[in-house]
């Protein structure tokens, strides 16, 4: 994944060329709007309000409502392997302000979990998610941990529930989905 | 009055945010609130995991409820990412009822069940709503006259409020509210209310910079004795992140103090600097402490 953050780069789309039919998933928008948390896409009227106050979009060229156009034309693949799905900080403001209750944060989430599907999860989120398998806990317990808790007078961390964790990944599948990344390096 | 507690993965963890614990642990008790921690507590798996996969995010979080279900107490949390994964499951649940019974499919192979009906509060809006300011004042031995402070609500306490339901996040009061009540002046300035970018960090770090550079900018310039945040990423953001943006930007004399809410309380309340933590804290909380110290006690107080 390349780092397009920054303010001072032009992005363009991958293709400059005007979108063309083979580009073009119609089926797309439904599949989207079909999830839990999708229903509000078709109401989008591009309006831009989403764009307007979002946090990203005041320090980098990122905008909600160019990720919604994409969507709403069908472009599957260049929105389900773009950076920029994985560009929103999840602040909900669009969400809030949406006249049409669209929901982009919901409907970001959904991107994210097809992008996922085709291998495109971004890094440092999968690595999260394996110390959670691992350790029941993002942040894995140590022993200085509980010293520094000690001086506090706080309790000791409790152990948290690795086998119950085992489970519930094994019976969602998200073992299986983070199968699809073994071996990966980090980049 | 009794509650489950989760205190998610990062409060009870990191060097920074221990003091959020502390805090919280003190004011609770000085509040006559007896608190259960969730059993062997895992991961709330927050928007994080949603993104990888929300419906292993939902049965995650499921699985810290049902714990509390079994208690029969409903559930209390300082960190607003826990609290945005609770509220939203229960607000799935009640929506979408093939997602319950998703949740409890999934539930079962681990012997658990959720059948829904554990109320999650945030410790903010639990001190506003539920204790009140009348009786959080009758508590205060210590005023911050003179206390200048930016409160910072942070994204997942708020918003979106169609979930949430406290108030609605574009011009929200009620943790001023207590601040004022505890006689600082809880200072109004642009940017208070916009994204820090915590959740960005980690996987999108630059942008996570260029986020947070312009909050802390608008902190600087709002003058602000200390920050105050109600969010474990928001803590972890402008506190250990100041350090960041300070030398990768060349922002000279950045060095604003950032306490957790219930901290204000605690010392309000007549607790230490160092029983909460104060001194954990990765940008300098001593020119907050200090100004403190300065000012006078409420007259007839002392603990
Ligand atoms: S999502 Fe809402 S705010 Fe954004 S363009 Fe569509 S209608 Fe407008
Ligand atoms: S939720 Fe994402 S897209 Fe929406 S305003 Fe916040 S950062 Fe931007």
């Amino acid at each position: 994944m390349t780092n397009m953050g920054q303010t001072d780069e032009i992005r363009t789309q991958r293709d400059d060329a005007p979108i063309r039919d083979e580009d073009v998933d119609r089926a797309f928008k439904y599949e989207v709007a079909n999830q839990v948390g999708g229903e509000g896409l078709l109401r989008c009227l591009k309006c831009g309000a989403c764009s307007g106050g979002c946090p990203v979009g005041a320090v980098t060229d990122y905008r909600p409502r160019k990720v919604l156009g994409n969507v709403l034309l069908g472009l599957k693949d260049l929105v389900l392997s773009s950076e920029d799905i994985w560009m929103c900080a999840a602040c909900f403001t669009c969400e809030e302000r949406c006249v049409q209750e669209v929901n982009f944060t919901d409907i970001v989430t959904i991107l994210r979990n097809m992008a996922v599907k085709e291998g495109h999860a971004a890094e440092g989120y999968l690595e999260m998610a394996k110390t959670v398998v691992e350790h029941g806990r993002v942040v894995p317990m140590t022993f200085a941990v509980n010293k520094m808790r000690d001086k506090l007078d706080l309790p000791p961390l409790q152990e948290p529930a690795m086998d119950e964790i085992a489970k519930i990944i094994q019976a969602s599948g998200f073992d299986k989905i983070l199968a699809l990344y073994k071996g990966r390096d980090r980049t | 009055m009794k509650m489950a507690i989760a205190w998610g993965c990062l409060v009870p963890s990191r060097r920074s945010l221990l003091g959020y614990e502390a805090a919280t642990r003190k004011v609770l008790e000085h509040l006559d609130v007896e608190i259960v921690d969730v059993p062997n507590e895992t991961c709330c798996a927050p928007f994080w995991m949603q993104s990888l996969d929300i419906a292993t995010s939902r049965a995650m979080a499921a699985r810290n409820l049902a714990k509390a279900e079994e208690m029969g107490l409903d559930m209390l949390t300082p960190c607003s990412g826990c609290f945005h994964s609770y509220k939203r499951v229960n607000h799935t649940i009640e929506k979408y009822p093939g997602v319950h019974d998703q949740i409890n499919n999934i539930l079962r192979t681990a012997g658990l069940r959720y059948e829904g009906t554990v109320e999650a509060f945030h410790l903010v809006d639990f001190l506003y709503n539920q204790i009140g300011l009348d009786v959080i004042q009758s508590k205060i031995v210590k005023d911050f006259e003179g206390i200048d402070l930016g409160l910072r609500y942070g994204c997942h306490m708020l918003k979106p409020h169609e979930i949430l339901n406290i108030e609605y996040s574009e011009r929200p009061t009620f943790a001023d509210e207590i601040l004022e009540g505890l006689g600082a002046t809880s200072k109004q300035y642009t940017g208070r209310h916009r994204c820090c970018g915590g959740l960005l960090r980690g996987t999108e770090d630059d942008l996570a910079d260029e986020v947070l550079r312009d909050r802390l900018i608008d902190a600087k310039e709002a003058d602000v004795d200390a920050l105050v945040t109600v969010c474990s990423l928001c803590h972890i953001q402008h506190d250990m992140g100041q350090r960041i943006i300070k030398n990768k930007f060349g922002i000279e004399d950045l060095d604003i103090p950032v306490l957790h809410y219930p901290q204000l309380l605690a010392l309000a309340f007549g607790f230490s600097p160092k029983e909460i933590g104060l001194q954990q804290h990765t940008a300098s909380t001593a020119s907050f402490a200090a100004k403190l110290k300065a000012g006078a006690p409420v007259e007839g107080g002392g603990k």
